[in-house]
């Protein structure tokens, strides 16, 4: 601990996820978005190349989704984790593994890293999308402290405090997911540098139940040309008017 | 009750045979505990993805056991990967996972059936006994408690090149009078059918006996 009883490793892990691309999880009536921010964007990026087509957003199981921001080898590992912890609560108890304790599975091995072993933390900020059974839809978020809470919206990466507040005035209970994805990408377009949202520099997905059982879906550009175009057309609108 | 011998303890019986373009995969319904028959409804074939079933015939425990390690790797397996599985890489896995115990075996036999989807879904039929020792077939293959029954029968009833329904025939009645002279397995049986759009199956009336 430092002099005033703060943690310097945890916090300078915090501050270097400030520098990744932005993420933003909203939690609507029939669903959660995960929205985020690509920050690697060469043309000479092998898109085909298996296991590493994403950046930001990862499938843990049939039921959980998460958004990552922060040093991605790092997030590799605690995804790996994730994945693991999934399949063998599904072993042992045949069934979903309940999201809270996911969260907390990953958050306990987090905070084991602020603790002991004299190794550093991860630098990694998670959202988790999901649903199981007892509580229905729910969005966590974590960081390299193992801290979680449960959010109706959120954000983490660079600009998440501007995207917070935006959240905080524009967010309404009971959002359906369509206006949901408008909103994420809405606060999504705002925290990213270049002025207008362009769908090759996201990756956007849902979670939703379908047929009695739970769907995690990325959206592809065309699906996600549509509603960024309507977005950027609004923000020229707003513009204007001003 | 008499001695116990583990691979008759509950009773099993698996064919797996291939077709024009299909395979099926067949396994008897009765779960016993030696002389007393509890249910009628067990399956022993589990289906990993849309293009690949395995049968399970042995001790029924460690098939339960198995089936659940199995589906924990390949949800891995598809998660990492972003596809499914080829039957020959699941049936190495299987062998793999099997001669891990190997001086304390899963008393199991598998048997592997599927398409595979880099051969233009090709058949693909595999069995291995319980050390995880694998041959692979073209025609059929069988496992159970009165496995050289279910041989004759389908050495005298198969033949190359069947199409769906055919091989449904087949397979079903190779299943039905394989069965009728072992105690431990029968009680009707469940036949799946696996093309490359769809996978059918059937539940088979037998001798309830």
């Amino acid at each position: 601990f430092s002099p005033e009883g703060r943690l310097f490793q945890v916090e300078y892990a915090m501050e270097s996820i400030n520098n990744s691309g932005a993420a933003v999880g909203i939690l609507a009536k029939d669903g959660v978005v995960l929205a985020t921010e690509k920050r690697v964007t060469s043309k000479l990026l092998d898109t085909g190349a298996v296991g590493c087509r994403k950046e930001k957003m990862f499938q843990l199981d049939d039921h959980v989704a998460v958004a990552v921001a922060g040093l991605t080898a790092d997030a590799n590992i605690l995804i790996n984790q994730c994945r693991l912890a999934a399949q063998r609560h599904r072993m042992t108890l045949s069934e979903d593994i309940p999201l809270e304790q996911l969260v907390r599975g990953i958050c306990d091995l987090k905070q084991g890293y602020t603790q002991f072993g004299g190794q550093r933390p991860f630098g990694v900020s998670l959202l988790y999308a999901g649903w199981d059974e007892e509580f229905g839809f729910q969005l966590f978020q974590s960081d390299p402290s193992g801290n979680y809470g449960g959010w109706k919206a959120t954000a983490i990466g660079a600009n998440h405090q501007q995207s917070q507040s935006m959240l905080r005035q524009d967010y309404q209970e009971d959002v359906g997911l369509s206006e949901a994805l408008d909103l994420a990408l809405k606060v999504i377009a705002k925290s990213m540098d270049s002025t207008s949202l362009a769908a090759d520099r996201l990756e956007v997905a849902t979670i939703t139940r379908e047929g009695g059982a739970v769907k995690y879906k990325l959206l592809t550009e065309a699906e996600l040309k549509p509603r960024v175009e309507a977005a950027n057309a609004a923000e020229e609108k707003k513009k204007e008017d001003k | 009750g008499e001695a116990m011998s583990i691979q008759t303890y509950n009773g099993a019986a698996i064919i797996a045979m291939s077709g024009q373009e299909c395979v099926a995969i067949a396994s008897d319904l009765r779960f016993g505990v030696q002389n007393q028959t509890l249910a009628c409804d067990h399956k022993k074939v589990y289906r990993m993805h849309d293009r690949l079933y395995m049968g399970l015939s042995g001790l029924a425990t460690d098939a339960q056991t198995l089936y659940k390690r199995f589906v924990f790797k390949h949800n891995l397996y598809r998660l990492r990967e972003e596809r499914d599985m080829r039957p020959q890489t699941f049936a190495s896995m299987v062998s793999a996972t099997l001669y891990e115990k190997r001086f304390g075996p899963y008393f199991v036999e598998p048997v592997i059936a599927g398409l595979d989807p880099e051969e233009g879904h090709a058949p693909f039929i595999a069995g291995m006994d319980s050390l995880g020792a694998m041959e692979t077939a073209k025609d059929f293959m069988c496992a159970g408690t009165n496995s050289e029954s279910l041989l004759g029968v389908c050495e005298t009833f198969y033949r190359p090149g069947l199409g769906p329904e055919e091989l449904f025939e087949v397979i079903s009645q190779c299943m039905l009078s394989g069965v009728d002279r072992d105690a431990l397995a029968g009680w009707g049986a469940v036949v799946y059918v696996i093309s490359k759009d769809q996978c059918i199956a059937r539940t088979l009336k037998g001798r309830m006996d």
